[in-house]
C-alpha cells in the first residue's frame, strides 16, 4: 500500500471487457431497464499510471426480509473465492448504474470518499444502460479531485469552508479517460462475430427519434434547477436573518456605547461586558454542499443535452442529405 | 325481623332490625309520642328537684334542652333541633359522672329513641324533605347522622332496652309519672299555640292541607295538622293507656305510631270526615298494625263542604304550580294533581276559561317533566302531550271569545266573563312540541320500527301546526305568524311532492300542491315585518324546496338575489346547516338539469372537506385533532337532523364526483402542458391519486372506484367504457334511481360523457391529426354533427383548439401550433431558470449590501441575456422584454404562427 501511494496518480482506466459485458448483463438483469439502479465492486490492480480492471461482482439485490444480510461479509467471501480461482482480487472500486445521468449526489459522494479513503487508486464506473441501448456504449469513470477529498474529509460544508477550499462544482470530480482493452482471443472472436452481424443492428446509432430522450432530460434539469431554487430560497433567507441579527447587534453596541458614555459622564462605572454571542446565537448558515451537487448535476446534464443535441443535428443532417439524394434520384 | 324475635338476637341485629322496622312504619306519628315525652320530663322536674341536687340539676339542664327540642321538632325546625341535640350531647357529658352513679337517665334514652325515630320519619316523608329549605334540609342530614354515630358509639344497647321494654331498665317513678298527666299537658301546650295559628289562616285550612311540603310557610299547615290532630291523639293515647297504664312497651309504640300514621292519611284525606267517625277509626287503627307499607294517597283537592268556585281552583292552582321547579317537586304527581284540578274544574263548570288556563298548565307541566333537555319524552307522556294540545286547540279555535296569549297579565286575567282573557302562549306550546318531537326521533335509531312509529306521529304534529296557523291568522300577531308560518315551512320544504313536478308544459297547473302552499308562506315572511332570521330561514327552505322538485332556476334566482352566501356565517349554527342543505340541494338539482358546473360549484365546498356528513348535521365525525367535551358533543347531537330528512351521502359524493369528472378531464387533457396545474377539484384528484397509489387495481366495486374508472377510460376518449362504468346497474341500484325520473338523468349523463369525451379526445389527440372528419367524430362519439360542429366551433373561439373548420369538406383542420411536448418544457425550463437567477442576484444584494442592479433598465437588457437561448429557440425572434408568464409566450407565439399558417395557406 505505501508503494502504491508514492505512485504518481491514475492516468487512465483500462477496462476489460469481461467487465463491460458483466456490468451491462448485471443492469439487464436486475436494473429493469435502468430505472432501478445497480451497485457492484470492481476488481483489478494499478499498473505503472493506469488502472486496470478487469473482473468485478454485483452488489447482491437483498430483500427486506434478509436484513441480516452482511454486505461485507460477502465481498470478502466473494473476493477470496476469486482468489481461488486465480482472478484478479483487489478492490479497485464500484460501478453504479445511473439514470439519464443522474448520479451526483450526496450517497454517491460519500462512499467514494470511503472508498478513496480506504484504496487510494479506487474509481467508480458510471454506467448509462439508455445510452448504450441507442448504440453508444456509456461507461465512465470518475474519482473525487484531492481538493474534494480534502474539503469531504473536513465535514464543514459551510460557504466559509468553501471558499476557503475555493470549491466549485466543477471541481468535485475529476473524469479518467477509459480505455477498453480486449485480449487477442476475444479481439478475434469479436472479428468472427461481425461478420455475422446484420446490417441494422449496427446501425441503431443512428436513431433519429430525439424528442424523447430530450424531453427526459429536461424534466431532469427541471427537477434539478428547482432544487437548486429551493436551496437558494433557503441561503437567502439565511442570509436575511443574519443580515438582521446584524443590525439588531449593531444597535444593540450603540446603545451600549451611549450608556457607558454616559454613565462615565455621572461618573459611575461602566456596565458589564456580556457574551455578544449569548445575546445573538449565531445563525446556522446551511451546509451549502448539496447546493454544490446539484450545481454539478445540472452541469453534467447540460454536457449530455448538448452532447445529444449535436448528434442528433449531425445526424438529422446526415438523414436530411440522404433524403434529398433519394428524392432526386 | 318482626319484633317478636328481637330478644334473642344480639346488639347488632337489633339495630338492624329495629332500622327495618322503622322504614317499614313510614310514617310514625310524632306529635303524640314527642308530647309524651316532653310532658313527663317536664313533669319530672318539679318533683326530682327537691330530693337529690347534684343529679337533679344535670338532669334537669337536660330535661330543659330535650322540652326545647321538643318544640321544635314540631315546627320542624331543623337547624334548631340539631342545635338542641348538640345541647343535649354536652349536657350529659357533663352529667357524667351522674350517670355513671346513677346509671343512664331513663328520659334521656327516650328522648334519644324518640329523635331517632322522628328522624327517620321526617327521612322518609320525601316530599317534605325535597320542599324544606337548603339550610333546613342540610341541620337535617347532620342532625341524622349526628344522632345515629351518637346512640351507636353510646347508648346502643340502653337504647335498644328501652326499645325493647321501656319499663325492665328503670323502674324509676317518671315513667310512671307523665303517662296519666299526658294529656293534660298536652293540652296545656297545645292550645297557647292553637289559638294564635287558626286565625292566622284565612282560607280554609283543609285547602293547604294536602301541600304541606311547600315551603317555609309549610311549618304553620303542620302545626295546623298537628292540632288538628292533637284531638284525636287526646282519645288514643286515653285508650292506649286503658290497657298498659304507663308502661310504655314498644308494643305500645309501635301501635301508637301506626295509629298515629293511619290517623294521618286518613285526616289528610277527610279532616272532616274523620272527627265525625272517630270511633270506628279507632278501631281502624288496631287492624293496621305491624307497620305494613302505606302507600300514599294522593290528597284530595278540596273539602267536601268547600266551595268550589273560580278562586279556590285558582288557588289551587297557583299552589301547585309554584312548587314547580323546586328540587323536591315530584314532577308526575303535579301533572296528575293538575289533572284532576282540570276534572274538577269541569265537574264543577267553571267555565272555559279556568279550563284553558289549567290546559296551559297542564301541558307546561308535561313539557316540564323531563328534567334532563337532552332526553327525550317517554312515548306515553308524548302522545298524552299531543292529545291535550289538540284539545286545547279546538277549544281555542271553536271559541273565538277566547284570548290567549303572553302579553295579557296575570292579573288582568278575565277567565269568567264574557271577553275570556287568558295568559298563555299557545305558539309557544306548539313550538315546544315540534322540538320535543324532534328530540324523540332523534333519540330513537333511525333503522328502527320505533322510529317509523314515531315519525307516524308527524301527521299529528302537521296537523296541530295547521290548525294552529289557521288559528292564529285570525288571532295571532305579525310575529306570532311568521313563527308558525316558518314552522309549518319547515315541516314542509324537505317532503318532496310529486304533484309538484311539471312533467310537460300543457299540464294544466294543480291546485294546493305544496309548491304553492311553500310559495305563500314565504312570501308572506318575506314581506311582513319579521326577524332577520325567521325570513332566512324562510328563504333556505324555499329554495331547497324548489331545488328539490327540480325548479332550478327558481332555486337559483332566489339564492342568488337573497346574498345569503355572504352573511350566512354571521348566523347561529342550525341556520347555517340548513343553509349547508340547501346547498347541496341546489347542487343536486343543478346536476339534474344538467349544469354541471353549477352543480359542482354547489358541492365542492361540502365535499372538499370530506366533513359533508357533519356539515349537513347528519352524523358525527371522530374528531381526530381535538376531542370534543361531552357538552359539546351533545350540543352537536342535538342538532342532528333526524333521519328522514336526510340528504343521502353517496348521492352527494357521486353526483359532485361525476360532475368534477365532466369538468376536469377534459381540463386536464387541455392544459397538460401548463406549469403550475390548476385544480378544479381537489377532491377528485385526490379519489385519483389514491387509486392510482393501489398495487392492483380490480374491477370496480364501489361507487369510488366505479366514477374513477369512468374518469380513466374518458382519459383516452372512450366515451362507451365511460358511460358503461358510470350507468350501470350498481350505480343505478346505488345512485341513479334514488333520483326521481332517474332515465331523464341517465341520458343527461350520457349525452354530457359524449360531449366531454369528444373535447378531452380532441385535446389529447389533435396533434396527431392534421384534418379530421366531422363525420366521423359524429360517429365516434355519437352525436349529431350539429352537436360535434358546436363544441368543436366552441372550442375554437375559446382558443382552446387551434384549428379551423373547413365547412365544404366538413372537416376540422388542424392547425399545429400547439407547442410539442419539448417546446413547452423548454419555455417551463426558462421560467424555472429566470427565478433561479432572480433568487441568486438577491443572495447577491443581500451579500454586496448595495444593488448594483437595481435600476429598471439594467433589468432589461439583462434578462433577454438569461433566457435568450430559450426564447428564441422558440420564438424564433426576439421581442420585448419577454414576461416570466409562460401562457403569454404561448399565445404570442401561438398567434404569431396563427399568421403564418395562414399566409401559407392563401399561397397554397
Amino acid at each position: 500500500m505505501a508503494t502504491r501511494k508514492q505512485r504518481a496518480p491514475v492516468q487512465y482506466v483500462q477496462l476489460d471487457g469481461l467487465v463491460v459485458l458483466k456490468l451491462i448483463k448485471h443492469c439487464q438483469e436486475e436494473g429493469a431497464g435502468g430505472t432501478d439502479l445497480v451497485q457492484g465492486v470492481l476488481l483489478g490492480l494499478v499498473v505503472d499510471n493506469r488502472l486496470e480492471i478487469t473482473n468485478c461482482f454485483p452488489f447482491p439485490r437483498h430483500s427486506e426480509d434478509q436484513e441480516d444480510f452482511n454486505e461485507v461479509q460477502y465481498q470478502m467471501e466473494m473476493m477470496r473465492n476469486l482468489r481461488h480461482v486465480n482472478i484478479d482480487h483487489l478492490h479497485v472500486g464500484w460501478y453504479q448504474s445511473t439514470y439519464f445521468g443522474t448520479f451526483i449526489n450526496r450517497p454517491l459522494i460519500d462512499s467514494q470518499y470511503n472508498y478513496q479513503d480506504s484504496i487510494e487508486e479506487s474509481v467508480v464506473l458510471i454506467y448509462d444502460p439508455l445510452k448504450t441501448t441507442q448504440g453508444f456504449l456509456s461507461v465512465k469513470a470518475y474519482r473525487l479531485t484531492p481538493a474534494m477529498m480534502k474539503f469531504h474529509s473536513e465535514n464543514d460544508f459551510t460557504t466559509e469552508n468553501i471558499t476557503k477550499h475555493g470549491m466549485t462544482f466543477d471541481k468535485m470530480f475529476e473524469e479518467i479517460p477509459v480505455v477498453t482493452k480486449n485480449s487477442h482471443l476475444v479481439n478475434s472472436l469479436l472479428c468472427n462475430l461481425e461478420e455475422k452481424d446484420k446490417e441494422a443492428d449496427k446501425f441503431n446509432f443512428l436513431d433519429l427519434a430525439t424528442s424523447s430522450m430530450l424531453q427526459k432530460n429536461l424534466r431532469q434539469l427541471m427537477e434539478c434547477v428547482d432544487a437548486t431554487t429551493m436551496d437558494i430560497n433557503k441561503y437567502l433567507n439565511c442570509q436575511r436573518q443574519i443580515m438582521r441579527q446584524q443590525q439588531a447587534k449593531q444597535q444593540y453596541l450603540q446603545k451600549r456605547q451611549q450608556d457607558n458614555a454616559m454613565r462615565a459622564q455621572r461618573g459611575e462605572p461602566p456596565l458589564p461586558e456580556e457574551d455578544l454571542n449569548k445575546l445573538f446565537k449565531p445563525l446556522q448558515s446551511p451546509p451549502r454542499l448539496d447546493c454544490l451537487l446539484y450545481s454539478g448535476q445540472i452541469d453534467n446534464y447540460c454536457q449530455q443535452i448538448s452532447s445529444f443535441s449535436t448528434q442528433s443535428l449531425g445526424k438529422l443532417f446526415m438523414a436530411e442529405s440522404l433524403q434529398n439524394d433519394g428524392q432526386s434520384n | 325481623m318482626s319484633r317478636f324475635f328481637k330478644a334473642g338476637s344480639d346488639s347488632e341485629s337489633e339495630t338492624e332490625s329495629s332500622e327495618d322496622d322503622e322504614i317499614i312504619q313510614q310514617r310514625p306519628s310524632a306529635a303524640p309520642v314527642q308530647s309524651r315525652t316532653f310532658q313527663f320530663s317536664d313533669d319530672e322536674d318539679d318533683s326530682r328537684r327537691i330530693v337529690r341536687s347534684a343529679k337533679d340539676k344535670r338532669f334537669d339542664e337536660m330535661t330543659n334542652i330535650i322540652q326545647q327540642m321538643k318544640n321544635h321538632k314540631q315546627i320542624k325546625d331543623m337547624a334548631n333541633v340539631l342545635n338542641d341535640f348538640e345541647a343535649l350531647i354536652k349536657a350529659a357529658d357533663k352529667a357524667k359522672k351522674v350517670i355513671q352513679e346513677e346509671g343512664v337517665p331513663r328520659f334521656f334514652i327516650r328522648c334519644l329513641f324518640d329523635l331517632e325515630e322522628y328522624a327517620n320519619e321526617c327521612w322518609e316523608d320525601k316530599e317534605w324533605r325535597k320542599s324544606i329549605s337548603k339550610n333546613n334540609s342540610k341541620s337535617f342530614t347532620s342532625l341524622r347522622q349526628k344522632l345515629k354515630k351518637y346512640i351507636r358509639e353510646k347508648y346502643e344497647k340502653e337504647v335498644n332496652d328501652y326499645k325493647e321494654n321501656p319499663d325492665h331498665g328503670d323502674d324509676d317513678k317518671r315513667d310512671e309519672t307523665p303517662a296519666p298527666q299526658d294529656e293534660e299537658s298536652e293540652d296545656e301546650v297545645d292550645t297557647p299555640v292553637k289559638a294564635p295559628v287558626k286565625p292566622k289562616l284565612p282560607a280554609p285550612p283543609v285547602i293547604k292541607k294536602q301541600l304541606p311540603k311547600s315551603m317555609d310557610d309549610d311549618d304553620d299547615d303542620d302545626d295546623d295538622i298537628d292540632w288538628d290532630s292533637s284531638d284525636d291523639s287526646v282519645e288514643s293515647d286515653i285508650d292506649d293507656e286503658q290497657f298498659d297504664t304507663g308502661k310504655l312497651t314498644a308494643e305500645y309504640f309501635l301501635k301508637k305510631s301506626d295509629s298515629g300514621t293511619s290517623k294521618k292519611e286518613k285526616k289528610r284525606k277527610e279532616p272532616k270526615q274523620m272527627k265525625l267517625e272517630e270511633t270506628d277509626e279507632e278501631g281502624d287503627w288496631e287492624e293496621v298494625k305491624g307497620g305494613a307499607p302505606l302507600i300514599m294517597e294522593r290528597p284530595k283537592m278540596f273539602g267536601k263542604d268547600q266551595e268550589i268556585n273560580v278562586d279556590a281552583v285558582l288557588k289551587k292552582l297557583y299552589e301547585i304550580t309554584s312548587a314547580r321547579g323546586k328540587k323536591g317537586t315530584d314532577r308526575n304527581e303535579q301533572i296528575e294533581l293538575l289533572k284532576e284540578l282540570r276534572e274538577i274544574a269541569e265537574t264543577n263548570n267553571l267555565g272555559l276559561g279556568i279550563d284553558v288556563k289549567l290546559y296551559f298548565n297542564i301541558i307546561g307541566a308535561i313539557f316540564d317533566y323531563n328534567p334532563n333537555t337532552l332526553t327525550s319524552m317517554r312515548n306515553d307522556v308524548w302522545e298524552s302531550c299531543l292529545s291535550y294540545l289538540q284539545t286545547l286547540l279546538n277549544i281555542l279555535i271553536d271559541h273565538p271569545e277566547v284570548n290567549v296569549g303572553e302579553h295579557i297579565k296575570e292579573d288582568d286575567e278575565n277567565l269568567t266573563e264574557a271577553p275570556l282573557y287568558v295568559r298563555g302562549c299557545f305558539l309557544t306550546l306548539v313550538e315546544k312540541m315540534d322540538e320535543e318531537f324532534t328530540k324523540m326521533l332523534q333519540s330513537c335509531d333511525a333503522h328502527s320500527t320505533e322510529y317509523v312509529e314515531r315519525l307516524q306521529d308527524e301527521r299529528q304534529v302537521c296537523d296541530i301546526l295547521e290548525k294552529t296557523l289557521r288559528y292564529l291568522e285570525i288571532k295571532g300577531t305579525t310575529l306570532e305568524i311568521s313563527r308558525i308560518y316558518l314552522k309549518r315551512i319547515e315541516h314542509l320544504y324537505y317532503k318532496f311532492d310529486t304533484s309538484c313536478v311539471y312533467t310537460g308544459d300543457n299540464e294544466p297547473k294543480k291546485e294546493g300542491t305544496s309548491e304553492q302552499t311553500m310559495d305563500k308562506l314565504c312570501k308572506f315572511l318575506y314581506t311582513s315585518e319579521t326577524p332577520d332570521r325567521l325570513r332566512t330561514r324562510a328563504i333556505l327552505c324555499h329554495i331547497y324546496h324548489h331545488a328539490l322538485h327540480n325548479r332550478w332556476f327558481q332555486a337559483r334566482d332566489l339564492m342568488l338575489m337573497s346574498h345569503l352566501q355572504d352573511n350566512i356565517g354571521h348566523s347561529d349554527i342550525p341556520t347555517q346547516l340548513l343553509y349547508n342543505r340547501t346547498l347541496v340541494q341546489l347542487g343536486l338539482c343543478a346536476f339534474r338539469q344538467g349544469n354541471i358546473r353549477d352543480a359542482h360549484n354547489a358541492l365542492v365546498d361540502i365535499q372538499s372537506s370530506n366533513r359533508a356528513k357533519e356539515l349537513l348535521a347528519q352524523g358525527l365525525l371522530p374528531n381526530r385533532q381535538n376531542e370534543r367535551t361531552p357538552e359539546q358533543e351533545k350540543i352537536e347531537k342535538r342538532r342532528l337532523f333526524p333521519y328522514h330528512m336526510h340528504i343521502n351521502l353517496e348521492l352527494l359524493e357521486c353526483v359532485y364526483l361525476v360532475s368534477a369528472m365532466l369538468l376536469e378531464i377534459p381540463f386536464m387533457a387541455a392544459h397538460e402542458m401548463d406549469v403550475r396545474r390548476r385544480m378544479i377539484s381537489k377532491n377528485f384528484h385526490h379519489v385519483m391519486k389514491m387509486s392510482e397509489r393501489q398495487t392492483l387495481i380490480g374491477p370496480p366495486e364501489s361507487m369510488r372506484e366505479h366514477v374513477v374508472a369512468a374518469s380513466k377510460s374518458m382519459k383516452t376518449g372512450d366515451w362507451k367504457a365511460c358511460k358503461n362504468f358510470i350507468i350501470n346497474d350498481k350505480m343505478n341500484a346505488k345512485v341513479w334511481d334514488l333520483f326521481f325520473q332517474p332515465d331523464k338523468v341517465r341520458d343527461m349523463i350520457t349525452v354530457k360523457i359524449q360531449e366531454e369525451s369528444l373535447r378531452t379526445y380532441l385535446f389529447t389527440y389533435s396533434n396527431v391529426y392534421d384534418t379530421l372528419s366531422l363525420h366521423t367524430l359524429a360517429e365516434m362519439f355519437e352525436l349529431d354533427m350539429s352537436v360535434v360542429h358546436r363544441i368543436i366551433s366552441k372550442m375554437i373561439i375559446n382558443e382552446e383548439l387551434m384549428a379551423s373548420l373547413a365547412e365544404p369538406t366538413q372537416t376540422v383542420i388542424m392547425h399545429r401550433t400547439e407547442p410539442s411536448r419539448l417546446q413547452s418544457l423548454a419555455l417551463q425550463l426558462s421560467d424555472k431558470f429566470l427565478t433561479l437567477v432572480e433568487n441568486n442576484e438577491r443572495i447577491l444584494e443581500v451579500k454586496q449590501g448595495i444593488y448594483p442592479f437595481q435600476n429598471k433598465r439594467d433589468r432589461n437588457d439583462r434578462q433577454p441575456g438569461t433566457s435568450a437561448a430559450f426564447q428564441h429557440h422558440t420564438q424564433g425572434e426576439g421581442y420585448g422584454p419577454p414576461t416570466s408568464k409562460s401562457v403569454t409566450n404561448n399565445q404570442h407565439w401561438n398567434r404569431r404562427n396563427n399568421k403564418n399558417y395562414s399566409r401559407e395557406s392563401r399561397n397554397y
